[in-house]
């Protein structure tokens, strides 16, 4: 066992082990917080790989950008009963046993697959990535950029990933616009307050109320059903926060 | 010993891979079902690294598809959580056990 | 007008016949647009212009004189193609001659029979396809019978511009039909002019495309969009239960005819494997359109080489086979006439079983019976005199009975001689059996309806004799005069308020002359009077009639009858005229009302008349042959018809004697009539039956009686038979409408307990039912699946991956 597996092995275990706690941790917080060991880890195993640049992604992207995205919405959501939903234990139960059959039957399929792999090749360096992103491929300059003899690189194709990387920038200003679409802030009408209020079916079936003044037992009787009934009663703490 | 290496590396991808999808089935939390999906996402990352370093064709692909399923994981999870959003402005609630009818 | 029409002047015919179909299809595109804007014509805008533009809440008229003057263009079409028929020395010289197209519509069949295949020959590459055609087939029978058509339709549209003048109106009451809730309450409606004037076109377009049509299939088609148009115009006034139930009286006898007349055109599309007529005939008869004689054969063997047959001469007994000659004109003629026994290419001539033949020309012929309202199927016609007056004209003179007698008359080259003698006898029988319930009917209508059956039996008659021209030129000045006496009819009805009782009427000379004096000669004409258009048909007919009788007299009742039936026809249409115009008023008050109609009715009446008395003119006058009518049409008579020469012949030796036979026959029913109605005034009393005959005759030979017995009742018998092995009973009807059935099962049962059990409930029904419990359960089952819950779609997609998985490193690994 050499110095390098037993690196592998304490990062893959923190890998894994964080990635547990995500799945048994009740907590929404907790889980934030073990999904960020996991994906640190899963950046430690690319580095241990020899995929530096993409543990650096990963690092930069995941944990610097998606995490901290889902920390926002965890923030903004997680209030009251939202912090712990619980899952009843039946399910836990159904979901425990087909993730360890699925588990079997993965460790049987990745055990044939592992079968076809080699050793002692290494990995492509930053600027080939970089050139192949931008059109380029490697073949040329194969050995000025990785150091290694161009022959030991048989019978590849001349690969170039342009047209992904345009694919992918598109889709992303897609996304970027739809995720602004459909995140902005839209206040339902049950959701309105002061001079609103006049507007809203909790107010028709009072008319002698002020507006702004709605008591918890109209609202109970009000036909809203999409309202929680278990959130508090006063009409300030089931104004949800704006985004 | 390397392909016991490269057995271990996919061990591990497969591992993430189910921690995922049982988040996915558990978790109420529409915050939680978005971890299993980077969970999952990650999973396949793992994978294609181990790929990339073990099998001789796919020595760039792996790494460059990783960088693309890194991206698209992002943007996925910035519109999942708007959705998210969204849902919880029009229902007060992220529980998606309670988001079971398909109108708005 | 039409690209190439001199070419081609049938297509003359084709324009002149779409004519009226654009009328009526403008007539219901307005009046769907009516109804569509109708409900917006308050908010104003386009929507109101349009309702106002189409004539409001009142009917609009000028959707009858679009009509009218759809109608006036074909009519002069018409008499253009007649005249240019008749000038056209090729086509008119020669018999049979004619202007005809046609093209393929439908292909079913293949161009290219497995002649080639067999080897014998290369016969089969000519062989035409099985196709459904469309065409036109003008000849001097079409030419006539189009411009009668298009000339009394005419006369009858604009008739009817003041018959109707009422369904001008927007509010009309009909004091005949009940309210449907509140009896003794006249039913109000909105006026129907255009409506009228729809069907009105529509019926003209089918009778007229019926006409030109030169297939089976096409005139299938008009047939029996006659047949609905009659359907739609007896039952005009809907709301009267009388005239719905006779528009359906008409409408189901007429489908028992037209099973028998789909029946044959299925026979002549299987055995002869076309519908063009021509074609028909030549298959049947041998080239030149059907000219030659039957050949009535006895196979001896048929093998893929050819056909053995024996020629059989007469009608002995083993000829079971009719010989059918070539589908195609190139085959060579192999066939032998005088010898016994011969031997023709299989794919040249085939045979058809001489019973199946007969079938074929017994099924056509029922159809005409059913269509021209011959005995056994003759009592819708008299019922059908609920639809308004100018529809009863149309459908006895011009449209509907006339395409019975123009079938059997176009059709005549395919009937079997039994059938000929079906024909007749038939004619004969209806001719003499709707006379005599005539006589003692007091119903203007009914009289002339009873007349229309008699005589349409004598036509009948007279083509079941070979009297082809006789037959024909009968049904031209019959529509003449049948329109004129129904016109006229409908004159006295409108001025008397709707009475059409002649024990109410009586004496109306004085008051409307015009419409006195034109029926007189309608009267003169149907009753055979010399020299009015009735006169030279008749004395046709009757001379064919009496030729039988001195060549066959055992068929006695084929002379008899017909002499009967003119007398009584003399008889009953005199006494008829004589009751509703001479003598005194029977009905004071509502004799003070009436006055002569408006020029709008008189004027067709007028039109009429002349038609009547000169419409068979030819010279001589005297001369019953030299009919230029009857000149005209005997180009088109088929030459088949020299099989009936020796009846003919002797119909012309004793011309003479047939002459004054029938003017003595006509003189005597015309004097019986004068002395018991014309010289004494005749009571109401006087015109009842009293007699044990007379009350046989007033309800017609209890024929409706009959069928209600025969047909009706066990029909509706066994119908509610059925109807109750399949519904539940009221009682349980009104306890499910009591409690609505809930899904509580429990409540079910017991209300199933409670109930006898059905017929149905474990045969069809039931397994129905368990079939639908099935699915719904199923669904139910499913639906669970889809209960949009994220996670457990989710987990339902991870169990199904570790099976596919495992499936995989089982059977892969």
């Amino acid at each position: 066992m050499t110095l390098s597996d037993v690196l592998f092995i304490v990062v893959a275990a923190v890998a894994a082990v964080s990635a547990l706690g995500v799945v048994v941790s009740r907590h929404i917080v907790h889980m934030a917080v073990w999904l960020l060991f996991t994906l640190v880890g899963v950046s430690l195993v690319y580095f241990w790989l020899g995929a530096e640049f993409l543990g650096a992604a990963q690092l930069i992207v995941y944990v610097g950008g998606t995490l901290v995205l889902l920390v926002f919405g965890v923030m903004l959501t997680a209030q009251g009963p939202f912090r712990e939903l619980r899952t009843p234990p039946v399910e836990w139960i159904i979901g425990g046993v087909t993730a360890a059959l699925l588990l079997l039957l993965l460790a049987v399929v990745t055990w044939q697959v592992a079968q076809g792999g080699t050793t002692g090749q290494q990995p492509p360096g930053v600027a080939a990535i970089g050139l192949g992103l931008l059109g380029v491929h490697e073949t040329v300059s194969e050995t000025t950029l990785s150091g290694l003899p161009a022959g030991n690189v048989v019978g590849r194709t001349p690969v170039a990933y342009l047209l992904p990387f345009e694919i992918i920038s598109v889709h992303l200003l897609v996304v970027l616009i739809g995720a602004a679409y459909l995140a902005r802030a839209r206040r339902p009408a049950a959701f309105r307050t002061g001079s609103d209020t006049a507007t809203t079916p909790l107010e028709t079936s009072s008319p002698d109320l002020t507006p702004g003044s709605v008591q918890p037992a109209v609202v109970v009787s009000a036909p809203t059903p999409a309202l929680p009934t278990d959130s508090s009663s006063s009409e300030e703490s089931r104004q949800p926060p704006q985004f | 010993m390397g392909e016991m290496g490269y057995y271990a590396v996919l061990l591990l991808g497969a591992w993430l891979f189910v921690c995922g999808v049982t988040c996915l089935a558990l978790k109420r939390n529409a915050l939680g079902v978005l971890m299993g999906v980077e969970l999952v996402l990650n999973a396949a990352n793992v994978n294609l690294v181990a790929a990339a370093r073990y099998t001789p064709a796919f020595r760039l692909e792996g790494q460059i598809f990783a960088l693309l399923v890194i991206v698209l994981a992002a943007a996925e999870a910035a519109v999942a959580l708007a959705i998210m959003l969204h849902y919880y402005n029009t229902y007060a609630t992220v529980d998606v056990d309670k988001a079971q009818q398909l109108r708005g | 007008m039409i690209p190439g029409w001199e070419a081609t002047p049938g297509r003359l015919y084709v324009l002149a016949t779409a004519i009226p179909l654009v009328v009526t299809l403008l007539l219901a595109l307005a009046g769907m647009l009516r109804g569509w804007v109708r409900p917006l014509r308050a908010r104003g805008g386009v929507a109101q212009t349009l309702y106002w533009v189409l004539g409001g809440d009142v009917p609009l008229r000028a959707g009858a004189y679009l009509a009218v003057a759809g109608m006036t263009l074909t009519a002069l079409l018409s008499l253009l193609g007649l005249t240019l028929f008749l000038t056209q020395t090729a086509t008119a010289d020669s018999a049979g001659g004619c202007w005809a197209e046609r093209i393929d519509w439908v292909r079913v069949g293949p161009m290219v029979a497995p002649g080639d295949a067999l080897g014998t020959e290369n016969v089969a590459a000519a062989l035409p396809a099985l196709a459904l055609q469309v065409g036109y087939r003008i000849d001097a029978l079409t030419a006539v019978l189009f411009a009668m058509v298009a000339v009394v339709s005419l006369c009858i549209f604009v008739f009817a511009l003041g018959y109707m003048d009422e369904e001008t109106q927007a509010v009309v009451e009909d004091h005949e039909a009940q309210h449907q809730y509140h009896r003794h309450t006249p039913v109000r409606r909105r006026g129907r002019f255009g409506r009228f004037y729809l069907f009105l076109s529509l019926f003209c377009f089918a009778m007229l495309h019926l006409l030109i049509a030169d297939n089976l299939f096409q005139i299938f088609v008009s047939w029996e969009l006659v047949g609905v148009c009659s359907f739609w115009l007896i039952g005009f006034y809907q709301e009267r239960p009388s005239a719905s139930q006779a528009a359906n009286k008409a409408f189901i006898m007429n489908r028992v005819g037209d099973a028998g007349f789909l029946i044959g055109i299925a026979i002549a599309w299987s055995h002869l494997g076309t519908l063009n007529l021509d074609e028909i005939f030549r298959r049947l008869r041998g080239a030149e359109g059907g000219a030659g004689e039957i050949r009535r054969v006895q196979v001896l063997s048929t093998s893929e080489a050819g056909l053995e047959y024996v020629v059989v001469t007469g009608n002995d007994w083993p000829a079971q086979h009719v010989l059918l000659h070539p589908l195609t004109e190139q085959k060579r003629e192999v066939f032998r006439d005088a010898t016994e026994s011969a031997t023709a290419n299989l794919h040249d001539y085939t045979v058809m079983p001489y019973w199946l033949w007969l079938v074929m020309g017994l099924g056509i012929f029922l159809g005409c019976v059913g269509k021209s309202a011959q005995w056994p199927l003759h009592t819708w016609l008299p019922d059908a005199m609920e639809g308004p007056t100018p529809v009863s004209a149309l459908i006895h003179a011009a449209t509907m009975v006339a395409a019975g007698v123009y079938l059997v008359g176009r059709c005549f080259p395919l009937f079997a001689p039994e059938v000929f003698l079906t024909i007749a006898y038939v004619g004969a029988i209806t001719a003499f059996l709707a006379a005599t319930i005539a006589l003692v009917q007091t119903d203007i209508k009914r009289i002339l309806a009873y007349s229309t059956c008699s005589q349409l039996g004598l036509m009948f008659l007279a083509l079941g004799l070979g009297g082809w021209t006789a037959g024909l030129l009968h049904l031209v000045t019959h529509a003449f005069f049948k329109a004129l006496l129904f016109l006229g009819a409908g004159s006295v009805i409108h001025a008397c308020g709707h009475v059409q009782d002649i024990t109410r009427l009586g004496g109306l000379y004085r008051k409307m002359p015009i419409t006195a004096l034109t029926m007189l000669v309608g009267v003169l004409a149907i009753a055979g009077f010399p020299f009015l258009s009735g006169w030279y048909s008749k004395e046709r007919i009757l001379s064919q009639v009496m030729g039988l009788g001195l060549y066959q007299p055992e068929h006695i009742l084929l002379w008899l009858l017909p002499l009967l039936t003119t007398i009584m026809t003399s008889y009953y249409m005199f006494r008829l005229w004589l009751t509703v115009f001479t003598g005194p008023p029977r009905d004071k008050q509502l004799h003070d009302q009436v006055h002569e109609s408006p020029a709008v009715m008189t004027v067709p009446l007028l039109v009429l008349a002349v038609l009547s008395g000169a419409g068979a003119w030819g010279w001589p006058l005297w001369e019953v042959e030299a009919s230029w009518l009857g000149q005209v049409l005997e180009k088109a008579q088929p030459a088949m018809v020299r099989e009936f020469a020796a009846i003919t012949e002797r119909g012309h030796q004793y011309h003479t004697w047939t002459g004054i036979v029938a003017l003595a026959c006509t003189l005597v029913g015309a004097a019986a009539a004068y002395l018991w109605f014309g010289r004494t005034p005749v009571t109401a009393e006087q015109l009842q039956v009293r007699t044990l005959v007379g009350r046989f005759l007033w309800q017609k030979w209890y024929f409706d009686e009959a069928y209600e017995a025969i047909w009706v009742r066990p029909t509706v018998r066994l119908a509610s038979g059925i109807a109750a092995a399949d519904k539940r009973s009221t009682t349980v009807e009104a306890g499910i409408a009591a409690h609505p059935p809930s899904p509580d099962r429990s409540e079910e049962t017991t209300a199933e307990e409670a109930t006898p059990p059905r017929f149905d409930w474990g045969t069809l029904d039931g397994w129905l039912n368990s079939l639908g419990d099935a699915a719904a359960s199923g669904g139910a089952a499913v639906q669970q699946w889809q209960s949009g819950r994220l996670r457990l779609y989710v987990l339902t997609l991870a169990l199904t991956v570790v099976v596919l998985l495992a499936m995989l490193v089982v059977l892969a690994g």
